[in-house]
């Protein structure tokens, strides 16, 4: 399908497109030309990728600019799903172009997942094999072989440099598999034809992290230009995956392994002082000159990042203290003793790093200058001494980049030292964490650097929570409804069981037999009337396991298993794909199965369960984060100081988004249907806080509803579900062809029209001068917008 | 250090290597160690060996002599790392210059480096005899010096831990008024919930609709009202709190620095600042300045001398170097504007011009 918005032609690989894909692409072409940010939440299943790309790939092709796209997604599977949307697009536009654009599109991920040499693929471990390819691909390896050492190569790397390096793979989309099997049968590195096309690629699609982890993104996605379009799909969880960039753990065992790494270090350096004196002595004299920055060392063989983000790079010299290697050793010997002794605490601590840096200057005679520059001085160090089991200096490195995160950043950070792993317990096995607090650290060069950013998602309300948290200013921020031929998901809060008491998992009365009776009613009726699959989440994996065994002692567990197979998911992700598997297995087979999942939990985030998979789900309890936490504790309190975001109110959003990411999961398409029921009273008062799609769909008499009511009024709907449904049903309401485009348009011009001719005549009574009247439609227009937004955030 | 550690946890099969006792026959053994040769024994062995003064090291094969009062606790558990950390605190102490006391950044690395050299050659027992020697050359030349720098550094960790001290306090206040806050709101909430009910039940049944709306109304009013109240209060606080550090934001004055020495190059040469001019409020421009000529006191004229002599022309205050200086001031004025000059800036000395002119005047 063909089809104009303002002077741009978008060709859309399907032939019907729905209505809030259409908007989404609207609002998408207004973001671009504004050249700004924006949030975009769009219901789950209406094909957002697909329009995004659609959108973006003809707004690159129609425009001289040629905007380069970098789209970050969460998952590989994401990733893989959006690469191959993206060749199917390519291919329709070929086919109504009638010639093949000069067009590149790449995706990239870890060396594990694209590796095709023969030995270090088999390797498990990702670490494992980033060790091993550096240690065949590295620059001074090959030197060695150059010289004619016997050391082993790559050949699929090696292959790279017999091609034009600008020309390493052929135009067009490669999928994951695609480069594979491309990298297998014309011999050459997946990862690296990847890593080094990417400044002559259109579309480069990878994983958050490439962009927001400071310590991968200064190698990878260092030379994207200014006015790429990057977009973050799934972004729900943004603000976490920022934190946890920067943040860092430290545990006795690993310092054990720091120190064993230094001693390590010692050794090599008084080694290759017996052999090559004259390398330590030209790194020495470089670094006295203050060239490490100007070193032209290849990029992708750095093997310790720096952690710092760009804006914070220092262009200075290394300070003397640290310049010769043996002191180098000595200083991170004294740091890492220091860390041990702090270990020994058995009370937990809490401090900012200014203290932290005092403390440690008042027992080690450590400056922060020196700290500052830990990490980078360990990349120079280990590159001269040109190691190659980098893996064994893996908890040094970790030391490295956590002096350099201690001595850079006063605020926004945290350190605690937690000496018990639990409350209870007695054997001491202490955790030094030092905890980013603020999101908006990681990604503020993101948003410095590339001019339009778009945050989308199926869940992101409160949509003013993002732009504050990540401290980001949009041009648009708008949430899309669901338009539906027939209402084909039902959403409901249970606040009572079927005796009128209020259920609730709050910590009072969690475990209390009437609620838990109730929740396993609750259980059992839906999986007695529900078809096929059946989900249920809960808030922990604790709450989980202690409601399960209640439910054994009240024999819930055998009634349910006269309807339905019952999984449950664990921490342990082998296991929990296992359960997945049989799940879908006994889904298919007709007698339906019921997962017993945990909202915070990876089926909550990644899995889908359209159809059939699931046709049912129940959120028993509001899923809250772990409140007594220090590091949510010293969050909540950042966010209020700095942010003016009440403790309560983030709570409350971030229980929401991980709730409404789970309805979400029932519904992945416009002829999917499901039930989604809310069992907990508090869901009644947040109902304003699900996303736009699910709380419109919601009808006031369903908000309040105990369990028997809940029960009859889902087979009402189940009922009405298992009528047929023609596709031709849909047309015009929530399908829509090129001439319910065009009515659209028509309609919206019009309207624009009216509106512009009462104001041209308004503007001729008032004053007589035409051109005031046009500002004052656009004056119009603009409130138009606020308004929506402002119904939006009450 | 003991305060902030807490207790120590050792393993149980700790052995004290002079007296062989376990920790699990004597739970609260505690181990001591000297920095004269850092050899670890438990705290009874100290006791019992060096309570009667001064005795020799009773690990075998060091012969080195102990005082009781010099036992202190361990503070890393590398005896390496807690004899190098005890050589630095003494070096650290005697090499105190600050980065602002050099020319250069470049110097004061290598500074630096030095420094770190000197200790590394301390704790690999590398000359010592020579590097102690340098050191306490430097120790005695530059007590000043070093005594200002300690002094700095006193105060800057004085302010810091002032500084860190109120930060905590306002946090912890903020989160006072945080949480005075939600309670209130929340007993409002409560008071505004009782009395819409109450309200409720007396009102006739008719305009319960009525009372239902206005007690959402005002509840909402209360709310957005007390939150702009807020946010004017925390403008407020903020706008002050600013103008406090500002005020407070004054840099520590720079200590006078001491002399040059043989050890440490690089150092910033000391500047005696200037004193200071008298106050000229002409701004360089002296009114009696004469530049082409100088006024004798009488010139050989027939016609004036006569002047000279004539008591009636005195008598009025007539007076003839008046005369001599305005008539020469009229001369020579605009003999040092050379339009020329000014037009094509062609470097002319001024001094011949006016060395000329001065001859003219002679003559």
């Amino acid at each position: 399908m063909k089809f104009f918005i303002d002077d741009l032609p978008v060709l859309f690989p399907y032939p019907r497109i729905y209505p809030e894909q259409y908007a989404y692409m609207c609002d998408l072409k207004k973001t671009l030309d504004a050249g700004g940010h924006c949030v975009l939440e769009m219901p789950s299943g209406t094909g957002k990728t697909v329009s995004l790309l659609s959108l973006i790939v003809a707004y690159q092709q129609h425009y001289p600019e040629h905007r380069k796209l970098i789209y970050c997604s969460r998952t590989m599977s994401e990733i893989e799903k959006a690469l191959a949307e993206l060749q199917a697009l390519m291919k329709h536009r070929a086919k109504e172009l009638g010639h093949e654009e000069e067009f590149r599109a790449l995706g990239l991920t870890s060396r594990k997942n694209l590796c095709l040499h023969p030995s270090v693929r088999r390797e498990k471990s990702g670490t494992v094999v980033d060790a091993r390819c550096r240690s065949l691909t590295a620059g001074f390896v090959k030197e060695k072989k150059e010289r004619g050492e016997d050391v082993d190569l790559c050949v699929y790397h090696d292959n790279l440099d017999l091609l034009e390096p600008h020309n390493l793979v052929p135009p067009g989309v490669f999928t994951l598999d695609g480069l594979m099997r491309y990298g297998e049968d014309h011999k050459q590195c997946p990862y690296f034809s990847a890593r080094r096309m990417m400044p002559w690629c259109n579309v480069i699609i990878y994983s958050y992290h490439y962009l927001l982890d400071p310590k991968i993104a200064e190698r990878v996605s260092r030379e994207l230009s200014k006015d790429c379009i990057v977009v973050f799909d799934e972004a729900h969880n943004i603000d976490n995956v920022c934190i946890e960039s920067l943040s860092i753990d430290l545990s006795e065992d690993s310092l054990r392994k720091a120190t064993r790494g230094a001693s390590n270090l010692e050794r090599k350096i008084e080694e290759m002082k017996s052999t090559d004196a004259e390398k330590l002595q030209n790194e020495y004299s470089k670094l006295v000159e203050g060239l490490q920055q100007a070193e032209q060392a290849r990029e992708e063989e750095q093997f310790i990042s720096n952690p710092v983000l760009p804006d914070d790079l220092l262009k200075e010299a290394v300070p003397g203290n640290i310049r010769r290697a043996e002191h180098f050793v000595s200083f991170l010997k004294r740091f890492i003793e220091y860390l041990k002794t702090r270990m020994k605490v058995t009370h937990t601590i809490s401090e900012t790093p200014p203290s932290f840096l005092t403390h440690l200057k008042d027992l080690t005679y450590i400056e922060r200058k020196p700290l500052r520059f830990c990490a980078e001085r360990l990349t120079s160090l280990v590159r001269t001494l040109e190691l190659v089991n980098i893996e064994d200096y893996q908890p040094l490195q970790e030391v490295a980049t956590f002096a350099t995160l201690v001595a850079t950043y006063d605020k926004g950070f945290v350190l605690i030292l937690e000496p018990f792993e639990s409350e209870a317990a007695t054997v001491p096995n202490p955790i030094l964490h030092f905890t980013c607090l603020d999101a908006a650290i990681a990604i503020k060069p993101v948003f410095d650097r590339f001019s339009s950013v778009i945050i989308t998602s199926g869940t992101l309300s409160p949509l003013e929570m993002y732009p504050k948290m990540l401290g980001f200013t949009t041009v648009l921020q708008e949430s899309y409804s669901m338009t539906l031929a027939r209402r084909s998901f039902l959403p409901m809060i249970v606040t009572r069981g079927s005796d009128q008491a209020q259920v609730s998992s709050s910590f009072g009365i969690r475990n209390d037999p009437g609620v838990v009776r109730n929740y396993g009613s609750l259980v059992t009726e839906f999986s007695r009337i529900t078809p096929d699959g059946v989900v249920v989440f809960f808030p922990s994996y604790l709450y989980m396991e202690s409601i399960i065994s209640m439910w054994q002692g009240m024999g819930i567990l055998d009634q349910i298993w006269n309807y339905k197979l019952i999984l449950v998911e664990t921490p342990d992700a082998q296991e929990s794909s296992l359960a997945l598997e049989t799940y879908r297995t006994a889904c298919c087979n007709g007698r339906g199965a019921l997962l017993m999942c945990v909202a915070r939990g990876k089926v909550s985030e990644g899995i889908d369960f359209d159809h059939h998979y699931g046709r049912a789900v129940l959120c028993i309890g509001v899923p809250f984060q772990y409140t007594e936490s220090r590091i949510l504790k010293a969050r909540l309190e950042f966010l209020r100081e700095n942010y003016r975001i009440r403790e309560n109110d983030f709570l409350s959003f971030d229980a929401m988004r991980h709730a409404a990411q789970c309805l979400g999961r029932v519904l992945r398409g416009k002829d999917d249907y499901g039930v989604m029921v809310l069992a907990d009273r508090r869901f009644e008062r947040k109902r304003n806080q699900l996303p736009k799609w699910i709380n419109q769909a919601m009808l006031d008499s369903e908000t309040n509803l105990s369990t028997d009511m809940a029960v009859s009024t889902a087979k009402n709907f189940l009922r009405t579900m298992a009528q047929p449904f023609k596709a031709k049903d849909q047309e015009g309401i929530s399908t829509w062809g090129l001439a319910d485009i065009e009515r659209h348009e028509a309609k919206r011009k019009a309207e624009e029209a009216r509106v512009m001719q009462q104001e041209f005549a308004n503007g001729n009574k008032m004053d007589g001068v035409v051109t005031s009247a046009v500002e004052v439609v656009e004056d119009e227009y603009d409130d138009g917008i606020d308004e929506d937004m402002m119904m939006l955030d009450a | 250090m003991a305060s902030r550690n807490g207790v120590d946890r050792r393993d149980d099969d700790e052995v004290c290597p002079v007296c062989k006792s376990s920790r699990y026959l004597n739970p609260n053994m505690r181990f001591l160690i000297n920095p004269e040769c850092y050899h670890k024994m438990c705290e009874s062995c100290v006791d019992r060996i060096f309570s009667s003064g001064p005795s020799s090291c009773p690990v075998a094969g060091c012969r080195k002599t102990l005082r009781k009062n010099r036992f202190r606790a361990q503070t890393f558990e590398d005896i390496g790392v807690e004899r190098e950390v005890d050589i630095r605190r003494r070096v650290m102490h005697i090499l105190n210059r600050r980065e602002d006391e050099f020319d250069s950044k470049r110097n004061y690395d290598d500074f630096l480096e030095q420094r770190e050299e000197i200790i590394a050659n301390l704790v690999s027992r590398i000359d010592v005899a020579k590097t102690e020697a340098q050191l306490q050359a430097y120790a005695s030349e530059n007590m000043d010096s070093i005594r200002a720098n300690q002094a700095l550094e006193e105060e800057e960790a004085s302010t810091f831990q002032a500084r860190v001290t109120k930060e905590q306090e306002e946090a912890r206040q903020r989160r006072q008024a945080e949480r005075d806050r939600l309670d209130a709101e929340r007993r409002e909430m409560q008071a505004g919930r009782e009395d819409f009910l109450s309200r409720l039940a007396s009102g006739s049944s008719a305009d319960a609709g009525k009372i239902a709306r206005e007690g959402h109304k005002v509840l909402l009013k209360k709310s957005s009202a007390r939150r702009s109240e807020e946010d004017r209060i925390r403008q407020k606080q903020a706008a002050l709190r600013g103008s406090e550090t500002k005020r407070t934001g004054t840099t520590l004055s720079s200590v006078e620095k001491s002399g040059d020495s043989g050890l440490i190059k690089g150092l910033r040469k000391i500047k005696t600042p200037e004193p200071e001019k008298p106050y000229d409020p002409f701004m360089g421009y002296v009114p009696e300045k004469r530049d082409y000529y100088t006024l004798k006191q009488s010139y050989p004229s027939g016609y004036l001398d006569r002047i000279r002599n004539d008591p009636q022309a005195q008598a009025g205050g007539y007076d003839l170097r008046e005369y001599y200086s305005r008539t020469l001031l009229e001369a020579f004025a605009g003999l040092g504007v050379f339009v020329e000059e000014e037009v094509t800036r062609r470097d002319v000395s001024q001094a011949a011009a006016t060395e000329g002119a001065a001859v003219a005047v002679e003559e």
